[in-house]
């Protein structure tokens, strides 16, 4: 593809996306924090590999949806010297498909037939899902365990994102805070987004591939609260 | 000058008095009662005097609306204008718009849309609202007629956005939403058919929300819904309103009836939340819990809608007429007048500078023709003026001609008939009569040169030929199109040098079946068309250099020139010209022959015989001859240089793609893509709320040709699509190397 430098210089490749399928990761953080920026560019870095993403947004709209991408795609090409930006647009729009839900429109059963409709007629076959606004505080552990069975069935990474809230301070024994406390051992990554007291944004790897990380090992990833790209810190 | 104004006072008097005359027959008392007759007879003629006076002198501008009507098609725009009208006083009885009684309804002048039950041109009307001049302009509701759209938002200061109950927010409300916000049209929303099953008019205010980014506010909550609805809650006044008679002419304003009271409090509470942000004082008064004047709470919404920061919804139903004077009220109280908003024009005089117009009755007239219409009285100008006065007799200039012309008949329009008037001022929306002028063309009034600033007009993507069926036909299809090109910028029309054929473009299928249509029946011109084109382009995507000597010695005085450079892909823009000649090695006289060679390459590629756009011509070397070099000779040396240069550096077609929406039931949805992809569609996203979905796509044109048929047999009908023009992309090889044979079989034929 010939975008090789641009995915080996992602500070994201600490997470090792390009590992492989049924990879299931989480991105948790309060509202307004960067959970949509990190997933667009986990979903960009996992593009710029070849892949193809669906990026599955409940409550939000296509359009918004798009503009996150163009927004952080401008910043990477600024950042980085692509010879031919129009091509690149291009490929990104081509490998990516925004499917936006109602709240209450999204169900496993839905995802699975909208999915079905497209690799059946052979319109669109995803590598890898990204799911922003996920409802875990009304989900139960059964629902998630359905989602992600289906999704291994499927072959397909997926990263979901979930919203924490100020005053709720259950926490997992593995460090996974509400609402996802109870769920978490089904995610083989998890990442919190933390801010920092010199108004960056740190990104705590709480579980990398399956092991859970000490809290310190992860660090160094930062989110620049202007431009929501990832950095190494 | 006293005389004068005491004959004119008379003559009006007893205009008024023949006027009134004209509804004696059946408000005559009755007969022998001559005391009381003759009673009725002064009271009225003065009553009636008092309010064209009235009228007259309450003409300043902050009670001056000029406002568009926007939605989807079939939400009942026409229906909604149609009560407006009717609740104003300037028509006395209500048509449908598909006609049960045969004369449809007032807006719908053109008699195609009255067959379609659409509305394509965009009409002027006039009324007046409890004092207030509302000028309508009723704006097209089909997305290729977007130009019309636009045009008509350009001379609106604001708009009523009327969205079906039970269709909510669909893909044409967003296009006309997004044009609206392109040009700062503050709106309000009327949410209309709250009749219908399946209305939902708190659901609607939702999409708008989410769907528009509107800060969607209701300012009423309806008393029953579908065949219930009884009338509204206003949630300013906390009052509820009833519409009675058979026309819902009576306004009945009645306490709120118990079972809503507490919704009419909460949504109240929501209203106060949403319009403090507007209003310090009325802020205060929330926290102090004090008694809110309404006045307060209106001015709050106004400040909100102008700033367009906030969007009020209105509720009612047309059709059943319920809650359409509210909605005057509204416009009244909460759009903008013609002061509220800034007008920018360009003054020609000073190289384009921008300059603000005044407003200001006392300044030289600047006015917009936005409009042109063949009526059955001659050509129609509408315009809108935005300084100054225009009166009958006074000398204005078209300031993109330059020529000077007299103001013959104005008259203020209600759809189909008119009203002579004398002077129209700033801020106005009015016609002239047997003017000579393209639609966008700026009149001011002599001394001033100003243009109001270009409107944005895309190229025509799709083109048509057409060949009368005889002669009287090909008499008639030339004023027609001639007639069709002043009305409509994005309508073009040409003749094919090479085969001799008329060919017209515009913005898309339906679009050019219109313009077909009306010629039949306006201009009986009946004509043949042959099959749809694309409108391709070409260009280059790489950089190539070229050196091309041009020599000719054949007797006299030969030709020479030689140029030398590169091209390459310009990113933005259709064609650039750079000249780093040093040394004179081209003498500056023939560098403009160079740009002209170029140019002239320009205009058709060699692949497909396409435009080419996106090159940048560098020139940096050349030679000449002190005797054989001319304007011809570099011209020729251009050609030829672009020839070498285009060759080598790979050119490739680009065809227009547009934004496509389609929705309809989810249970299509799987079908909708199925067909989207097949037609080299590249799905962009889809959206789903309920059992009701939207699939968005980039589609080429040239894949588009009857996907309406299509879409209607593989979703019973249900689902409907909008499209307009994106982007030029680049055409797949294995597509251009169909459309290069087509083109080289076509050329060896030919």
């Amino acid at each position: 593809m010939g975008y090789e430098p641009l995915v080996n210089q992602n500070p994201l490749r600490v997470l090792n996306l390009g590992r492989g399928n049924k990879q299931l990761g989480l991105v948790m953080a309060r509202a307004g924090l960067g959970k949509t920026a990190l997933l667009v560019q986990i979903a960009l870095d996992s593009i710029l590999r070849g892949n193809r993403v669906i990026h599955v947004s409940i409550g939000e709209s296509i359009d918004k949806t798009r503009a996150w991408y163009d927004d952080i795609l401008q910043f990477i090409l600024q950042d980085h010297s692509v010879s031919r930006p129009h091509e690149l647009i291009d490929m990104v729009a081509r490998h990516r498909m925004i499917m936006t839900f109602k709240e209450d429109a999204f169900s496993r059963p839905r995802l699975e037939e909208r999915l079905n409709d497209l690799i059946l007629q052979d319109i669109f076959r995803p590598n890898c899902l990204v799911v922003d606004g996920f409802d875990f505080e009304s989900a139960d552990r059964a629902t998630v365990e359905d989602i992600k069975e289906f999704l291994e069935s499927m072959s397909l990474q997926a990263w979901f994102s979930a919203t924490r809230h100020r005053n709720d301070d259950r926490i997992s024994p593995a460090g996974v805070p509400a609402p996802c406390h109870e769920v978490d051992d089904l995610f083989d990554t998890v990442i919190l987004l933390k801010p920092e007291k010199d108004a960056t944004i740190e990104l705590e790897i709480i579980r990398n591939n399956g092991v859970d990380a000490d809290t310190e090992a992860g660090a160094g990833l930062k989110l620049d609260p202007s431009t929501m790209m990832i950095k190494e810190g | 000058m006293l005389r004068e104004v005491a004959v004119s006072n008379r003559i009006r008097e007893l205009q008024c008095i023949l006027q009134l005359l004209f509804y004696l027959p059946d408000k005559l008392p009755l007969a022998g009662d001559y005391g009381t007759k003759d009673y009725t007879l002064t009271a009225k003629s003065s009553d009636l005097c008092a309010e064209v006076e009235e009228r007259e002198m309450k003409r300043d501008l902050e009670k001056v609306r000029n406002i568009g009507i926007s939605a989807h098609i079939d939400s009942g725009k026409t229906t909604l204008t149609e009560r407006i009208l009717y609740y104003t006083q300037r028509i006395h009885a209500i048509h449908e718009v598909r006609g049960k009684d045969g004369v449809g309804a007032t807006m719908d002048s053109m008699e195609l849309e009255k067959e379609r039950g659409i509305t394509i041109q965009s009409a002027a009307t006039f009324c007046n609202w409890k004092g207030h001049d509302i000028n309508i302009i009723d704006t097209p509701g089909h997305v290729d007629f977007t130009v019309e759209v636009e045009r008509a938002l350009r001379v609106l200061d604001g708009a009523i956005l009327i969205l079906c109950s039970v269709g909510g927010v669909q893909s044409q409300s967003i296009t006309v939403d997004r044009q609206m916000t392109r040009y700062n049209v503050p709106r309000i929303a009327f949410i209309n058919k709250c009749d219908r099953t399946g209305a939902n008019p708190y659901r609607v205010t939702q999409q708008l929300r989410d769907k528009l980014n509107l800060n969607a506010v209701m300012l009423q909550i309806p008393i029953g819904l579908e065949n219930d609805m009884e009338g509204v809650v206003d949630l300013v006044t906390m009052k509820a309103v009833y519409f009675d008679g058979e026309q819902g002419d009576k306004v009945r304003y009645e306490e709120i009836p118990d079972h809503l009271k507490d919704e009419a409090e909460e949504k109240r509470e929501e209203l106060l939340d949403a319009v403090s942000m507007f209003s310090d004082e009325l802020m205060e008064a929330m926290l102090e819990e004090q008694e809110i004047p309404e006045e307060m709470i209106h001015a709050a919404i106004r400040k909100g809608t102008l700033s367009l920061e906030l969007a009020p919804v209105m509720l009612g139903s047309a059709y059943k007429n319920k809650g359409v004077q509210p909605l005057l009220d509204a416009v009244n109280a909460y759009l903008p007048c013609p002061l509220d908003v800034e007008n920018i024009a360009l003054d020609l005089d000073n190289d384009e500078a921008e300059v603000k117009v005044s407003n200001d009755p006392n300044d030289k007239l600047v006015a917009l023709a936005f409009k042109l219409e063949d009526g059955r009285y001659g050509q129609l100008t509408y315009i809108r003026t935005y300084q100054g006065v225009i009166r009958k007799g006074d000398t204005i200039v078209n300031t993109r001609t330059g020529k000077k012309l007299k103001v013959g008949r104005l008259v203020r329009l209600h759809a189909d008939e008119m009203e002579e008037i004398e002077e129209a001022g700033s801020g106005d929306i009015v016609a002239l009569f047997g003017v000579d002028c393209a639609s966008g063309d700026t009149f001011c009034g002599e001394g001033l040169n100003w243009s109001m600033s270009s409107m944005h007009v895309p190229a025509p993507v799709i083109s048509l030929a057409i060949r009368p069926v005889d002669n009287k036909a090909q008499g008639n299809m030339s004023k027609a199109l001639n007639r069709f090109t002043k009305e409509d910028p994005t309508f073009k029309t040409y003749v094919d040098h090479e085969t001799n054929e008329t060919i017209i473009s515009g913005m898309g299928e339906l679009h050019l079946e219109v313009y077909i249509e009306r010629m039949k029946r306006e201009y009986n011109a009946e004509v043949e068309i042959g099959a749809p084109q694309v409108a391709y382009r070409e260009t280059i995507t790489n950089r190539a250099e070229f050196n091309y000597t041009h020599k000719k010695q054949t007797g006299g005085s030969g030709q020479f020139g030689r140029v030398g450079g590169y091209m390459e892909p310009l990113e933005e823009g259709e064609y650039e010209f750079v000249d780093e000649i040093v040394g004179g090695v081209i003498p500056r006289e023939y560098i403009p022959s160079c740009d002209k060679g170029f140019q002239a390459s320009m205009k058709k590629g060699t692949l497909i015989g396409a435009p080419i756009t996106g090159v940048r011509i560098v020139i940096n070397d050349g030679s000449f001859h002190a005797v054989d070099s001319s304007d011809m000779a570099f011209q020729q040396a251009a050609k030829g240089a672009f020839r070498e240069g285009y060759a080598k550096a790979s050119p490739v077609i680009m065809e227009p793609i547009m934004k496509v929406a389609v929705e309809g039931p989810s249970e299509f949805q799987g079908a909708v893509m199925g067909s989207l992809n097949q037609r080299r569609g590249m799905i962009v996203g889809t959206f789903e709320e309920g059992n009701y979905t939207v699939v968005e796509a980039e589609m080429p044109l040239s894949e588009m040709f009857g996907y309406s048929t299509t879409l209607r047999s593989l979703t019973q009908g249900k689902a409907e699509f909008t499209m307009e023009f994106s982007s030029y992309k680049q055409v797949p090889k294995s597509v251009a190397d169909d459309l290069i044979k087509a083109y080289q079989a076509e050329k060896s034929e030919g």
